[in-house]
């Protein structure tokens, strides 16, 4: 922004900052104003976590008695144990998709636009869609258990949803569908834009196409990966909508999610106090993602400049 | 368009600044307004709400009622936004314990007089009257009665168990289950997933085994109470209940599974009074089902209470205040009460109602005479799962365990009595 106007030889200095006031005005005031926003309830919430509201907010210090509730609470518990599994797999799922579906759009072949609409649709679609859909799906008695059942094949068994230890993986499997598509978007970016001529030098040296994409291709594309393991990850832990109409916590309460937690302190059980303390814990776990993100591309910015 | 606002503001303000001397005076000819909020935007509730408003409108009121359509957690919402905002609405929905917790953080009504005035208290439920006067004074009122634990009976599974009795206890029950399976009813209860359906088996388990115990435990929340062996009873009871469910709900709603139940796939469905609205609603005939109160050991019938109710809050507006009393007593009006449940399927509050004319169906009728038994034999207790005996906190951690029993069959009996009464110690 800073170089888009510059001084002109031969007019006072003084105007320079009325010519740029609309510039000003579109970005910083826009800019404030969410920061604050953003900055003020997260203190806000941050306070509430100190205080024993309930069913409003009330002042008062109750020290850290709400998170210790929180924390010591089995749906807490059961939470953090799904987020791990459910985070870990699809994070780590999804990568693995949304590559091998973006090395197979990269063969230039035909339809590939229609084929990547289709790959990258799922996202259009809301959450809340996508949950509800799934839970059609894979419910035993409406969706693919029954279909194959109805085919003849009457001791198929797929019944993840109904199965409290194997429910969390339904969730896995819908969020896989809607956000791979995402994935292959950026891998495909990455595919498309390696230097030419080093797929053309390793050609010439005789590689293969699985010793090209081994050595030469998918090493250059681990800046990308990354940035799309951060990006799934912070949808991972902040995941509500897709875990509300998919399975809703159950069966029981074994897919509860942190922010379900949080959802359900606040507004089910009107614990206002409680519900801030476990969002707060949310944002340092978010945090323990996006530090070492930032510290990074950091350290990344710093070398760039220096090489 | 903001200065027309302004503009008409201003001389609205002085209007009512000219006319303030003769406004007091006019004071008794104000015309009644209420504001309203409530969950009740659709089906046989919205209906209903929108008949009492035309009897406020037909009265001389104006009526402003703004529905909050979901769960009524999101009125709440509403409600804690305008509360805080210094705008509670004239009145608003809310049961239970949480009229008690609610009215700490505003002022409300105080209703006493117009309540004495209508001879209301005599007719009440006194359980059901005492959470209505936190403090000792009337400040909500209560307009429907449902009971949590009816009985329902498919006709055509009763056929094929080649069984015409209804049962009266757990025992009687159970063996009813057992015939219904093996005369080939896939599934000899019919439930839906969600928490209250999970809540509901469990409540009715423990009201039917001792309601006493029920009182103590749940209500009372007596730690002695809560490790009485009637708790383990209950929680091997729901075993079987869960035992003869379909497991592929899901958390599916209990309507969803109507025509199975109807069909005679399922059997016997322990639902709320207003799963009878929800059958009449899909089309189905009396002669499809039957009601009874849901089992109890000791032959008499025990109703879990669940009922809806207004709040008053106070306002400074004398339109309003007049609204406030009008509204009092519409609510309490027998006429009134009769249209209500004539709509949704509930019973009338006043348990003075003659439920015999026409408009009223049998399991109303056997609904609200098993409400006067079990108030005489002290056996009206308030339901959990609904919110009547604790507040949302509280129900929350109890029907976590609960409902984590019901879908998780490696639990075991007293390993759930345990929980339970950790639960409740933790959310003290």
């Amino acid at each position: 922004m800073t170089i888009a106007v510059s001084t002109r030889p031969g007019r006072p200095a003084a105007f320079d900052w009325v010519r740029r006031l609309p510039e000003y005005l579109t970005i910083w005031v826009p800019l404030l104003l969410s920061a604050a926003h953003l900055i003020a309830f997260t203190l806000w919430t941050i306070w509430i976590s100190f205080t024993p509201s309930t069913l409003v907010p009330v002042s008062g210090w109750v020290g850290l008695r709400n998170y210790s509730a929180v924390a010591a609470s089995r749906n807490w518990q059961i939470a953090l144990d799904n987020l791990l599994l459910f985070g870990s797999a699809f994070v780590l799922l999804s990568l693995v998709t949304g590559l091998v579906l973006a090395i197979l759009l990269d063969q230039r072949i035909r339809g590939e636009n229609v084929l990547r609409s289709i790959f990258l649709y799922p996202l259009a679609v809301s959450f809340v869609v996508t949950g509800t859909v799934w839970s059609w799906l894979l419910n035993p008695g409406l969706g693919i258990q029954k279909l194959v059942h109805d085919l003849g094949w009457t001791s198929f068994r797929f019944d993840w949803l109904i199965d409290r230890d194997m429910a969390i993986w339904t969730i896995v499997i819908a969020a896989i569908w809607q956000s791979s598509g995402f994935a292959m978007a950026l891998f495909l970016a990455g595919l498309r834009s390696v230097d030419a001529d080093l797929i053309k030098a390793a050609q010439i040296d005789g590689a293969g196409p699985v010793r090209m994409y081994r050595r030469v291709i998918l090493p250059t594309l681990w800046p990308i990966t990354i940035t799309v393991i951060v990006i799934q990850l912070q949808f991972a832990i902040s995941t509500f909508d897709l875990v509300r109409a998919l399975t809703n916590g159950g069966p029981g309460i074994a897919t509860q999610l942190p922010a379900l937690v949080v959802y359900d302190l606040m507004f089910q059980r009107s614990l206002l106090g409680r519900g801030a303390a476990a969002a707060v814990l949310m944002l340092l776990i978010l945090l323990a993602v996006l530090l070492p993100y930032a510290a990074w591309r950091y350290v990344q910015r710093r070398r760039a400049i220096h090489a | 368009m903001p200065i027309t606002t302004t503009r008409r503001r201003l001389l609205a303000g002085s209007a009512a600044a000219l006319a303030l001397p003769a406004f007091a005076r006019a004071q008794s000819a104000v015309k009644p307004r209420l504001t309203a909020i409530s969950q009740w935007s659709a089906g046989s509730d919205g209906a209903a709400i929108t008949a009492l408003g035309k009897k406020f409108e037909e009265k001389g009121g104006t009526w402003q009622h703004s529905p909050v359509p979901g769960f009524t957690t999101e009125m709440m919402n509403k409600l804690r936004a305008q509360i805080i905002a210094g705008d509670p609405p004239a009145c608003s929905q809310l049961k239970g314990p949480e009229i008690a917790a609610w009215s700490k953080i505003a002022p409300t009504l105080d209703l006493d007089a117009v309540v004495a005035a209508a001879g209301y208290e005599k007719v009440v439920a006194p359980d059901l009257a005492k959470l209505h006067k936190p403090g000792g004074k009337w400040i909500a009122l209560p307009l429907q009665i449902y009971s949590t634990n009816m009985l329902f009976l498919s006709k055509r599974a009763m056929d094929k168990a080649k069984a015409d009795k209804i049962p009266v206890t757990w025992a009687e029950f159970n063996d009813l289950a057992d015939k219904m399976k093996s005369g080939g009813v896939a599934f000899p209860v019919a439930n839906g997933g969600t928490r209250p359906d999970d809540g509901q088996k469990f409540e009715a388990a423990l009201a039917g085994i001792s309601p006493a115990v029920y009182r103590a435990a749940i209500m009372n929340l007596d730690e002695k109470a809560l490790k009485a062996p009637e708790i383990k009873a209950a929680f091997v009871q729901v075993r079987k209940i869960a035992d003869w469910m379909d497991p592929n709900v899901g958390a599916q709603h209990f309507s969803t599974n109507l025509k199975r139940f109807v069909d005679g796939d399922m059997g016997m469905m322990i639902m709320g009074g207003w799963a009878q609205g929800v059958l009449r609603n899909a089309g189905f005939k009396f002669d499809d089902f039957m009601i009874a109160p849901g089992p109890s050991d000791n032959s008499k019938p025990v109703f879990l209470l669940n009922a809806d109710a207004f709040i008053f809050w106070q306002r400074k507006e004398p339109d309003l205040q007049a609204g406030q009393t009008l509204m009092a007593q519409l609510v309490m009006d027998p006429a009134i009460q009769t249209m209500y449940s004539q709509i949704t399927g509930s019973i009338p509050v006043r348990t003075d109602v003659d439920l015999s004319g026409e408009g009223w169906s049998d399991g109303q009728r056997r609904t609200a005479a098993a409400l006067k038994e079990a108030i005489a034999s002290n056996q009206a207790v308030l339901s959990l799962a609904h919110n009547m005996a604790q507040e949302n906190g509280m129900t929350a951690a109890m029907i976590d365990v609960i409902t984590e029993y019901v879908k998780n069959k490696t639990i075991k009996p007293e390993q759930a009595a345990t929980r339970l009464a950790e639960a409740v110690e933790s959310s003290r």
